[in-house]
């Protein structure tokens, strides 16, 4: 401790009397060792420091010793790794190869069981299109849960989340997300029996079978399946007989835990003349809503679709496009597709002024809404008398379609507040305010309020 | 200090050391070059207090004395001026440099500030051929980790054993070894990778040999006129050899030139699965095929005719398989491996004494 101190006091002395590059390039890394016998040991880091503390500060170290009432013989400065590294390498060093890991991608390519002509798992598999990954799925704040769901089917099929029953907008990724999981479990398990079919093509399948009289290998096909994967199952309403023929699926299935992955565009209770046992099923396992992505996410989805069909947009136009197409990618795509193809007949750079005339001239809704005739849809879809919604009652089942009216006048005609308050008779501008901003709220975690708008803006612009 | 050298040699020597010299450093004085005067000769120096590089140079010295100069500005200086004899003169802490049409003054930095080069006294030597020492650096140091988490890693471990003397080097992707020459004596020097970079690069065509000196923490590699010294990494190095597989199932022996190309032409497809491609050999149709996948771009598949036993495939990184083929002297290659993730290796069936290992790709 006390030889400790003695070495500090010293470094002190020396840092105040030499430059800093040299106090911090010589001095820096130096410890007393010991003093014994009357020899000073100090531990340096390198040859180099050791060779000049010897030949250039030896002197001055002597001197600042004899202030601090010590006298040794004799300094040895020695190299002491320690001081240099502070890892303990003096153990032997263990090494093994490694085979090296590559990225994600690399591994499912590889695994593509592509070229091993196992013509069940081939057939097995028809219906996936490989484009669809969950590498190139793009996760944002809308999808995340729905993602994370489906990576960890992918992982462990048939022992979570089953049925797990996806929901949501159109164009939004439903069909990438389910596809990509078919996709990891084939890559994952080359052989696993994955069967993914769009519901249209499954009820044409079963009139086939039944007209054929070839029921009994439609139902081999689907119970034998270890993944089934079934697209836009809304369109399964109203079909009674495929519906039976699907419970009956979907209960071999479940039983011997396969998986099952639903995708429809409305939750399952709200999908009109759904048969009670499917519903029931449906909600079984995991029911998850997949909401429209944000900006941030629209923005890197425009990026990497516009990377991989090899062009670099500025950022402007990224964000010009993510700005005016927000609910559905599919539309996002269909405008970037079209831009980059104006773009390349005419050789000219994407920029922001571009995009605007394109998409401007591509707009189709009509401009021509009038807001009565926004209140009267929304009067009918609610069932509530006109005369209630413009009068003075307020009646809960009366103020949510107001307030439904107020956000709508707002986000589809862009009405002013004082306006829209007229519009329904109200005296101020702010219950209006108050009311779209109640209805944005609402939306952010209301999955009936938003089926509820999209019902309606779906009437109204139809 | 006052002398005459000539042109060509103080460039060639302000060349050779001016690169060590770095003046991002703490210490200013460290992006300085030492010229010194020594026996009636010149020495130019610089160090970046990890290795230290001397170059001396034949001079007529009327007046001893040392100075440092910034590297950079002397060396620029030096390569312009025409060839012949410059006269070097010192006054308090300015160089005077002057030939026939050029005077110029350079201030310096009393050579008093520099670090002192360090000497190793004692220790052992030994000495190498220039061509064997730089073929060997050659193969080796590109195996040589740059992390220095792993600091054992980042050397080239030079050593005796079984009666030979071996420089190799590995990343613990991949491993190469060279047997230089028959060894006496017992040595065992881990030499930092970076230093002996530096090493290959001063080591010219001569038919010289390369005398190395080294004690407990340093080594000294003289070659010629100039000294390189470098500090020595500390621990063991991991006993390597029980990576190295005794025997292999699959081997193809094929031309260099053919084994390159398709490697080359693969890897195009590879960059964006981080140079991933799958090697494929097949004993019946005797061809080595390489193919590589870009989902977004397309797939190659290129194929050269070779000698094979066994067959089998491999995923490899492209970028390690070009490294290892640009070293190798022969026409022909031999590759071995046995299974998906067990290490591959590369040889010369013409030439015993280098080992290149690499490991597959998990995939």
């Amino acid at each position: 401790m006390q030889d400790d101190h003695l070495w500090q006091a010293v470094l002190g002395e020396i840092e105040l009397s030499i430059s800093r590059g040299n106090y911090v390039t010589w001095f820096k890394n130096t410890r007393l060792l010991r003093f014994k016998d009357n020899v000073l040991t100090i531990g340096v880091p390198n040859v180099f420091v050791k060779q000049q503390l010897e030949r250039k500060y030896n002197d001055i170290i002597m001197e600042l010793l004899a202030k601090n009432r010590t006298t040794p013989d004799k300094i040895e400065y020695k190299i002491h790794t320690d001081l240099s590294k502070n890892s303990a390498n003096q153990e032997e060093e263990s090494i093994s190869l490694n085979p090296s890991s590559s990225p994600s991608s690399v591994a499912t390519h590889a695994q593509m069981p592509m070229s091993n002509g196992n013509s069940l798992s081939h057939s097995y598999r028809l219906g996936l299109n490989e484009r669809y990954t969950f590498d190139n799925f793009i996760v944002g704040g809308g999808n995340e849960l729905a993602y994370a769901a489906c990576q960890a089917i992918a992982a462990n099929p048939g022992t979570k989340y089953n049925p797990l029953f996806i929901y949501g907008g159109v164009g939004i990724g439903k069909t990438h997300l389910i596809q990509a999981v078919g996709n990891a479990i084939i890559a994952n398990k080359p052989g696993t029996r994955v069967v993914y079919v769009s519901t249209e093509q499954f009820v044409q399948e079963f009139i086939d079978a039944v007209r054929y009289k070839k029921n009994t290998d439609f139902a081999g096909y689907y119970r034998n399946a270890d993944v089934l994967i079934i697209d836009d199952m809304q369109f399964i309403a109203g079909k009674d007989k495929t519906q039976e023929e699907f419970f009956h699926t979907f209960n071999a299935l479940h039983q011997a835990n396969k998986q099952v992955i639903i995708s429809s565009d409305k939750p399952p209770k709200d999908i009109p003349t759904l048969e009670e046992r499917l519903r029931s099923r449906f909600a079984w396992g995991m029911s998850i809503d997949m909401q429209n992505p944000d900006f941030e996410t629209r923005c890197a989805i425009v990026q990497s679709k516009a990377e991989m069909k090899g062009m670099v947009l500025p950022p402007d136009v990224v964000e010009y496009l993510a700005n005016h197409i927000q609910t559905n990618i599919r539309e996002l795509e269909g405008a970037l597709n079209q831009l980059i193809a104006f773009c390349e007949m005419r050789g000219l750079e994407p920029d922001a002024n571009i995009v605007s005339s394109l998409l401007s001239a591509n707009k189709s809704r009509p401009k021509h809404l009038s807001a009565r005739q926004v209140i009267e849809r929304i009067s009918k879809h609610f069932q509530v008398p006109m005369d209630d919604l413009l009068g003075p009652k307020r009646d809960k089942d009366i103020v949510v379609p107001r307030q439904v009216a107020m956000y709508m006048l707002r986000s589809e005609l862009h009405l002013s507040f004082p306006k829209i308050a007229r519009e329904l008779g109200r005296k101020d501008h702010t219950t209006a305010i108050h009311s779209v901003e109640k209805i944005e709220q609402e939306l952010t975690f209301d999955a009936i309020m938003r089926q509820h708008i999209s019902e309606i803006k779906e009437r109204l612009y139809a | 200090m006052k002398l005459q050298v000539t042109q060509e040699n103080l460039s060639k020597a302000l060349s050779t050391v001016a690169r060590v010299a770095n003046t991002r450093n703490t210490l200013p004085i460290l992006g300085n070059v030492l010229l010194k005067t020594v026996d009636n000769r010149l020495s130019v120096s610089a160090t970046n207090l990890d290795i230290a590089i001397t170059h001396y140079i034949g001079s007529k010295v009327s007046e001893e004395g040392a100075i440092t100069v910034p590297a950079r500005l002397m060396q620029d200086f030096v390569s312009s001026l025409p060839s012949g004899v410059i006269d070097l003169e010192l006054d308090e802490n300015k160089l005077h440099i002057a030939t026939d049409q050029y005077k110029s003054t350079i201030n310096g930095v009393s050579a008093e500030d520099f670090p002192v080069m360090p000497a190793i006294t004692g220790g052992t030597s030994w000495q190498i051929s220039t061509s064997v020492f730089k073929k060997g650096l050659q193969q080796t140091v590109l195996a040589a980790s740059t992390d220095e988490a792993r600091p054992v890693l980042t050397g080239v471990f030079l050593h005796s054993f079984d009666g030979d003397l071996h420089m190799v080097a590995t990343d613990s992707y991949r491993l190469a070894e060279k047997t230089l020459q028959k060894s006496k004596s017992d040595t065992s020097l881990l030499v930092p990778g970076s230093a002996l970079q530096d090493m290959l690069r001063i080591l010219g065509d001569t038919e010289e040999q390369v005398m190395i000196t080294h004690d407990e923490q340093q080594v000294l590699f003289q070659v010629g006129e100039v000294e390189l010294v470098s500090r020595l990494i500390e621990g063991a190095y991991p006993d390597y050899r029980k990576l190295i597989p005794k025997s292999f199932e699959v081997t193809a022996t094929l031309s260099k030139a053919d084994f390159t190309n398709i490697t080359k032409v693969s890897s195009l497809f590879a960059r964006e699965s981080a140079g991933s491609v799958t090697i494929k050999i097949d004993e019946a149709a005797k061809q080595v095929s390489i193919r590589s996948v870009a989902s977004q771009l397309g797939e190659n598949t290129a194929s050269a005719t070779a000698e094979v036993t066994g067959s089998g495939e491999v995923t490899l990184n492209s970028r390690y398989l070009l490294d290892a083929l640009h070293v190798f002297n022969g026409d022909k290659i031999t590759f071995s491996f046995n299974g998906k993730l067990d290490p591959c290796l590369l040889t010369e069936p013409s030439a015993k004494g280098y080992k290149h290992i690499i490991m597959p790709l998990r995939s």
